[in-house]
């Protein structure tokens, strides 16, 4: 499937024989003649919005120009960015290449391989070279390409409101270092992000060597690393854990959201998967214990959850050592603990039982002292060394921002360079920073966007987004990975090492160079051809971090608790905060990105803004909770949803004098008194899709409390505004839908789904004919059952077909965005999602059950309110491909057919818009155009004709070329990425007939991936050919728990899901005999069996 | 039994002679009028000059339909995202509007042609301008289904037109058929509208003629087609008129069934039904002849047309009204039966969501409107207040409106996947989209009062007692 193209090294005459040069000044390279490339077209072409096509060309010739000759300082490799104008060797136009490049994100990268076409990158996947995350990549990854082509971007480097071309940012930037050469540094300030780059740690400690006076300091919003003091005192070193979920048999996560919001979610999703997967009856499964006070996604697939205080961990972690450990040091804390009769108890007897093979960890946001806990109980479990690995990690010496804001205000600062972040944004708010940035005699923002803080930045240097840069970055175990860029800056914008490097005064400001002598000095041997494995690979073999023994010492624990602050007394009138990651613009770093913004947050579903989320009881004593009815069907089960859409009222919260305001959102699950606030919303400087969306939670974050902070008080103002949440209705109502059993009972009855659902009281679908036959000739005959209709002939060489495993998939939402890069979909903005049109081909339902569900139409306790406890089953849901699919026969106009591979196809030019198949499709995955989303601004549907009209240029790059781009009027949904299909048989029919065997025509298994299977980290969806009985999807279709949604409608969906588990331990308190939403089911349909719930509620 | 019979009963058990009771048939045409007086009271409505309340009226229906044309204009230039269709509810507003008036389509053809092959005399009378109103309905109706799709230049994808990319209609989709029905019926219904008015619009001719007036003369004319009221063309004509209504008859029960298949073919809880089809017959008919009432009463008034149309005739609608509207009764309470019976917890659902969900306000009005409000016509002194007949009647327009939009939203809105549920809320441009149709039927209607002979003239004539040789007998008309 990939292609990667390993350059040929340049020859020895290239390097060193005759260059060729159109003029002097090409030759010379001067700055001078940069800046006339620049120019070389119209005056203010890169100043204005966005780029056009001519600009576009622009850069592909200077490129061209730069290529040619190579810049000063630099060999020929700089010709890897290679203009288009100009054939480049063994390219097929129309064919995509492949490129090994990382994302960075604070202190990890991510490793990505870019899809580029044309020499644009249209799509990046995880690369599989990176063992640990398979392949897979994030959310964030899949969405940060849009970031690239953001038309609101810094287009320029500017100082004063004037625009300064390259040459004289080099020149701003070299000269700040002279300046600052003569007093070692003093009076210059950094305050940079965090980074895993070895470049950027080498040039740092240069610069600190050069400008020892110079303060380097460094701020992140969010954390999603442990405190590194934790273990520093728990093991005497500068160390961090990396765990081995895969190991792991039971879990234990206090407050931590391992699965997607710590560092390194993409390994741990893999591993806890792989954990959790049953294939086969005799599979153990591993058990996971959550508590948390927010709803996370590591909170939905706990088998025993505990909604806690995040200011109550402390005391949880201590009466968990106290159980383990049996140390009485740990009793003060211990008896903190609101006591939940015999769940820690059962819990630590769990874990006793399975020493070295469990693990207990600490969200990051959590003071040292509860980590330095965690350590000290796998210490005592054995898992040190066994799931949970010590690694070495350099030190970072940067002083944190609030003593950079001393520095400041003691006037000791005379220049500030702020590189990347946006403190002016998400500094904590006791710091007032921005009073603070104003009061610095200059300040030089290195950033991507013109945000809050260049706003008040004398001079702003446009920054390169990581796909336009040279770079490195680490993941989480250490392991080196290249940056590489897939185009040269679309804006002319710098490099964090480059602008560091140019300050630092060294004599090389090539990024690449830089990157190329740290990486060549790590790897050793032959310097070209390691450096040239390393970008080849997409990473440096055995860089990880160095392991080390970790000797638990408990004797820096005392200091750590007498540290972290008492567990507050929470109520009413004193509620805990919690201020958490915004699940898809992170800390407000991606608020302009459209794609994210319209991702809806997995748990609450809300896109487009974030709420004040708080807990059902809370909502309750605020009275924004409607009341329950006593009529099934109208029962208060939508959330404050008025006629389709949620009408959110306004709270304030106050926390220590500060106010802010925002919309409620009950959310069943939160630990009663915690109230959720989401960051990164709230941008007053974004750009056109950022700005003004959502609340900003920084407005009463304190740097002494900064993650969460007790003695807030709510109040519920009369104001009420929409939000766009994209799931109105919470309850399975007892369908049969997302089916679910404990692992003992699938143990007993692997066969459990079969009974669970519709088709087991219906006749069977495929008549007794159709049960004597194995699954592929099921695919290809169509057994007609009872059926008059002739059924569809499936004669392909394939039959395509899919398998969800509900069992391992965490619900990240990759797979929406993932599928939104490839297939070009549009998004439809805030107004239009509350309308309920979003365009998402694949979505994740999300139901709570409680259990309570009754039989009854009317009242009944369990027909009134939204539950406080609930469980929650998670479904990605996608076009099911029906082998008989209703759409197709209600289209009027046979716009939609199905392929004889068994693929339901649209033919949009043909498809006049009745929108009859979306009517008709039971899973509801039809997408329409109600209006021209690509060619319109978001804001002027409404205009018509009279509105703006066309696509920026700069969007445009990113689309995808092999898919079409949809208009007006039209009905769109998943085909399973039809065209990596297509391509996958082209280029295999190429090979076999190249290899002399044109007939083998047939795709071997794992060709061919879908973009939601790729990016998957769980690994949960499975795609292939189901007629051979050894694909993957053949086999896991084989596993007794598979089932088709709805499969009483004979439908037949090619797309089959594999029933979820649950594995609660029976000794907990809070056991349940059956999932919750068995239990519903039962009660509601089938008043008779429900004396088998069994179990407590 | 037999001793007692013997003692009480001495005389045979059986009368000597049946004598039954005279049941006097009412005049279809009351107050002895004479053709004369028939033929000047309806030219004259054609012929005299146009009353001041023509006007007004012409141009608030024009304006009203203006609201329609600037709806269009602004769905096809913008999007249909204008209205207040979403996932799920992709059918909301424009279908039921459709549905809606091709209901009311349905009493003119019905009165035409089923009531003329069961020889209902009292058709007569209100028959021309029923067909009218079908006809103007369908057009009304055909407004929604094509301009609610998304492409609207393409709509001709679904005529089987042979082009050259060689791809036809799918042929198995119920909206295929839809267009074959309504297209059909629609020709069809203008066909026999335009036969039936072939004799009045001579008589038209020659009084214009007569009168000197040359260019009306002439114009029908021509639409006249040379009628000279032959005895040939006399018989040509009445064989004519029966193959029409022949063939029409069928259309009736068909175009309802077929818009019915719509819903019935699909496989959404609360469409997919086998009942369906009779049950939309019986509710077309209904609001057709509610619509009869709405349009004949106030006609009635203003012309002074109660000669003509009798209490007689009222009666009859009142009592095909309050036969369909418990047959519409009936079909409620069997789908509510059915969904119980049939064990289905989706089916199950969906009912018990209608009445009770948050459409349960839609649900109500339309039981009010279509299972109360009918029952009322039990009782003669219902029938014979034609005020109230008339509010009734906007009552079962209302209420067949509300039918639609149960069926299709409410199932929509809530069907398979909870996830997916959503609630519907019209734009302004649905409702004047809409609103407006009425506007456009208005001016239809007005503009047929106005140029053409809003009865059937010649029939009338044949069902006047002095047509009869027995007049004054009881019983030769039935």
């Amino acid at each position: 499937m990939k292609r990667k193209i390993i350059h040929p090294a340049p020859s020895e005459r290239a390097v060193n024989g005759p260059q060729y040069w159109r003029s002097l000044g090409e030759l010379a390279d001067s700055p001078g003649f940069r800046s006339h490339l620049e120019r070389e077209f119209p005056e203010g072409a890169s100043g204005i919005d966005g780029v056009d096509r001519r600009q576009f060309l622009k850069i592909m010739a200077a490129s061209f120009a730069l290529g040619g000759v190579g810049l000063a300082g630099c060999r020929r490799p700089e010709s890897h960015i290679l203009p288009f104008g100009k054939s480049v060797e063994g390219y097929v136009p129309g064919m995509p290449l492949y490129y090994a490049t990382a994302m960075p994100l604070r202190k990890t990268g991510l490793p990505l391989l870019a899809e580029t076409h044309e020499g644009r990158p249209t799509k990046l996947e995880g690369n599989p070279v990176y063992a640990p995350n398979g392949g897979s990549s994030s959310l964030l990854a899949q969405a940060s390409l849009l970031d690239l082509y953001d038309p609101d971007r810094a287009t320029a480097h500017t100082r004063n409101g004037s625009v300064l071309d390259s040459a004289a940012i080099a020149e701003v930037l070299t000269g700040i270092g002279r300046t600052y050469a003569g007093g070692r540094g003093a009076g210059l300030a950094f305050l940079a992000e965090e980074s895993s780059s070895p470049t950027r740690f080498r040039l740092v400690q240069g610069l600190r060597r050069k400008l020892p006076q110079a303060v380097w300091s460094e701020y992140e919003p969010v954390s999603d690393e442990p405190a590194a003091e934790a273990a520093r005192a728990a093991f005497g070193r500068s160390a961090k854990p990396v765990y081995r979920f895969a190991r792991a048999k039971r879990i234990v996560s206090i407050d931590a959201d391992f699965l997607h919001a710590e560092a390194g979610s993409l390994t741990h999703a893999r591993d806890f998967a792989a954990g959790r997967r049953v294939t086969n009856k005799d599979d153990s499964m591993n058990r996971l214990y959550v508590a948390e006070s927010a709803f996370t996604l590591t909170g939905s697939m706990a088998d025993h959850r505990w909604r806690l205080a995040s200011g109550h961990m402390l005391a949880f972690a201590g009466a968990l050592a106290l159980r383990i450990t049996g140390d009485e040091s740990y009793g003060a804390l211990a008896r903190q603990l609101d006591v939940k009769e015999g769940w820690i108890e059962e819990c630590a007897a769990d874990l006793m039982a399975n020493k070295g093979e469990c693990l207990v960890l600490a969200g990051s946001h959590l003071p040292a002292a509860v980590h330095s806990i965690a350590y000290a109980i796998n210490a005592a479990l054995g898992n040190i060394g066994s799931t949970v690995d010590l690694v070495e990690v350099p030190e970072s010496r940067a002083v944190p921002i609030s003593d950079l804001a001393a520095r400041i205000k003691a006037g000791s600062v005379r220049t500030l360079v702020i590189l990347g972040g946006n403190p002016a944004y998400n500094a904590p708010a006791d710091l007032g920073w921005a009073a603070l940035q104003r009061s610095v005699a200059e300040v030089v923002r290195f950033g991507s966007h013109v945000d809050e803080t260049s706003a008040l930045a004398g001079t702003h240097v446009a920054a390169a987004h990581y796909l336009e840069s040279w770079g490195d970055a680490r993941t989480l175990d250490g392991t080196i990975l290249p940056i590489q860029p897939m185009i040269l800056p679309l804006f002319g914008g710098l490099t964090e090492i480059e602008v560091i490097a140019r300050i630092a005064g060294e004599t090389v400001s090539d990024p690449r160079t830089l990157v190329y002598s740290t990486i060549t000095a790590i790897a050793g041997g032959n310097p070209e051809a390691s450096f040239r494995r390393f970008l080849h690979d997409g990473l440096l073999a055995d860089s990880a971090y160095p392991k080390v023994s970790g000797d638990f010492d408990g004797s820096g624990l005392g200091r750590l608790v007498a540290q972290a602050p008492a567990p507050a007394i929470l109520g009413r009138d004193s509620l805990e905060v919690r201020f958490v990651a915004d699940h898809k613009v992170d800390d407000g770093r991606f608020a302009n990105n459209g794609w994210l913004q319209e991702c809806p947050d997995p748990i609450t579903k809300i896109a487009w803004d974030n709420a004040i989320l708080v807990s059902p009881k809370l909502g309750k004593a605020l009275g924004i909770a409607s009341k329950g009815s006593v009529l099934q069907v109208a029962r208060d089960e939508t959330n404050q949803f008025e006629k389709g859409r949620e009408m959110a009222h306004v709270g304030e919260v106050t926390l220590g004098g500060r106010k802010l305001r925002g919309p409620l959102h009950i959310q069943p699950g939160l630990s009663d008194y915690t109230i959720v606030l989401p960051l990164g919303h709230g941008r007053m400087v974004s750009g056109r899709v950022g700005q003004g969306v959502g609340f900003s939670a920084y407005a009463i974050r304190s740097s002494s409390a900064p993650h969460f902070a007790a003695g807030a008080t709510l109040a519920v103002t009369g104001e009420r505004v929409v939000l766009a949440d994209l799931q109105e209705h919470w309850s399975m109502e007892g369908r049969d839908i997302v089916r679910e059993a404990n692992v003992d009972e699938y143990h007993e009855k692997p066969d459990f789904v079969k009974e669970v659902g519709m088709e087991a009281e219906t006749p069977s679908t495929i008549g007794e004919e159709g049960e004597q036959m194995t699954p592929a000739q099921r695919a290809s005959e169509i057994p007609r059952g009872n059926s008059l209709y002739q059924t569809p002939k499936f004669d392909g060489v394939h039959q395509w077909g899919m398998s969800i495993d509900l069992n391992t998939c965490i619900g990240c939402n990759a797979c929406v965005v993932a599928c939104q890069a490839e297939n070009n979909i549009p998004i439809v903005g805030k107004d239009q999602a509350a309308r309920g049109r979003v365009m998402h081909w694949i979505r994740l339902d999300r139901y709570y059950s409680d259990g309570r569900l009754d039989g009854a139409a009317f009242g009944g306790d369990g027909n009134r309110e939204i539950p406080e406890d609930p469980q929650v089953s998670l479904q990605p849901v996608a076009c099911m491909q029906c082998e008989l699919a209703p759409c197709e026969m209600v289209c009027p106009v046979n716009a939609t057919v199905h392929d004889d591979e068994g693929l339901n196809v649209m033919a949009y030019n043909r498809c006049v818009g009745t929108r009859y198949c979306a009517n008709n499709c039971p899973y509801k995955v039809r997408r329409f155009n109600f209006f021209d989303w690509n060619e319109r601004r978001l804001d002027s549907l409404y205009m018509g004709p009279l509105g703006a009209q066309g696509m920026p240029e700069l969007v445009k790059m990113a689309k995808n070329p092999e898919v079409t781009i949809r208009m007006r009027g039209v009905m769109e949904k998943c085909t399973y990425c039809v065209q990596r299909v297509e391509n996958g048989k082209i280029r295999w029919k190429v090979k076999a007939s190249q290899d002399g065997h044109p007939g083998e025509v047939a795709v071997p298994d794992g060709t061919i991936k879908t973009a939601c299977q790729q990016v998957c980290p769980a690994e949960a969806i499975v795609f292939g050919n189901i007629l051979d009985p050894n694909s993957a999807v053949s086999q896991a279709k084989a596993r007794s728990q598979d089932y088709s949604l709805l499969g009483y409608l004979n439908t037949r969906p090619r797309t089959t899901y594999l029933a979820r588990l649950r594995n609660p331990n029976p000794r907990m308190p809070d056991y349940q005999a059956l999932p919750l939403s068995r239990r519903e089911r039962n009660t509601k349909t089938h008043p008779g069996v429900a004396a088998q719930n069994g179990g407590t509620a | 039994m037999s001793d007692h019979g013997e003692q009480a009963f001495a005389g045979p058990a059986i009368l000597q002679e049946v004598n039954p009771a005279v049941l006097p048939r009412p005049a279809l045409v009351a107050n002895n009028r004479d053709f004369a007086w028939i033929t000047n009271k309806i030219c004259g409505i054609v012929e005299g000059g146009t009353p001041a309340w023509w006007w007004w009226c012409f141009g608030v229906a024009c304006f009203i339909a203006s609201f329609t044309v600037a709806g269009i204009i602004y769905v096809v230039s913008t999007g249909v995202g204008v209205w207040g269709h979403r996932t799920p509810i992709n059918w909301s507003w424009p279908i039921v509007d459709f549905v809606f008036w091709i209901g009311i389509g349905h009493a003119g053809t019905l009165i035409s042609a089923i009531l003329c092959l069961l020889r209902q005399k009292w058709r007569t009378s209100i028959n021309r301008s029923a067909e009218a109103m079908t006809i103007f309905a369908v057009v009304c109706a055909g407004i929604f289904p094509v301009f609610h799709v998304g492409r609207v230049w393409y709509a001709w994808f679904l005529f089987p037109i042979p082009t050259y990319n060689g791809i036809w209609p799918q042929f198995r989709s119920p909206l295929e058929w839809d267009v074959f029905a309504v297209s059909t019926y629609g020709m069809v219904s203008v066909m026999f509208w335009y036969v039936g008015m072939i004799p009045d619009l001579a008589t038209l001719r020659d009084r214009f003629g007569a009168a000197g007036r040359v260019i009306r003369a002439r114009i029908y004319g021509f639409f006249a087609m040379g009628w000279r009221g032959s005895a040939r063309a006399w018989s040509n004509y009445e064989m004519a008129y029966l193959i029409l209504a022949g063939i029409a008859t069928p259309l009736v029960l068909s175009v309802h069934t077929i818009v019915s298949f719509d819903f019935a073919v699909s496989l959404i809880p609360g469409w997919h039904t086998t009942i369906f089809p009779p049950y939309f017959v019986a509710g077309a008919i209904f609001s057709g002849f509610g619509m009869v009432l709405t349009l004949m009463l106030p006609l009635r008034a203003l012309y002074k047309l109660e000669d003509l149309i009798t209490q007689y005739h009222i009666d009859c609608i009142c009592k095909i009204t309050l036969a369909t509207g418990t047959m519409v009764g009936y079909a409620y309470a069997m789908e509510f039966f059915i969904a119980w019976y049939g064990a289905n917890p989706y089916e199950g659902f969906t009912f018990i969501n209608r009445a009770f969900g948050p459409y349960a306000w839609a649900y109500w009005i339309m039981i009010t409107c279509n299972v109360i409000t009918p029952q009322l016509f039990w009782f003669k002194a219902v029938r014979r207040n034609t005020t109230f007949v008339w509010v009734l009647s906007i009552f079962v327009n209302v209420g067949m409106w509300f039918e639609r939009f149960v069926i299709i939203c409410t199932s929509l809105a809530r069907d398979f996947l909870p996830s997916s549920w959503g609630y519907l809320s019209p734009t302004v441009v649905d409702i004047f989209t809409f609103f407006g149709t009425f506007g456009v039927f208005s001016v239809l209607f007005l503009l047929f009062i106005r140029f053409l002979p809003l009865m059937a003239m010649a029939e009338i004539k044949a069902v006047t007692p002095q047509a009869d040789p027995h007049s004054g007998g009881s019983h030769s008309h039935g």
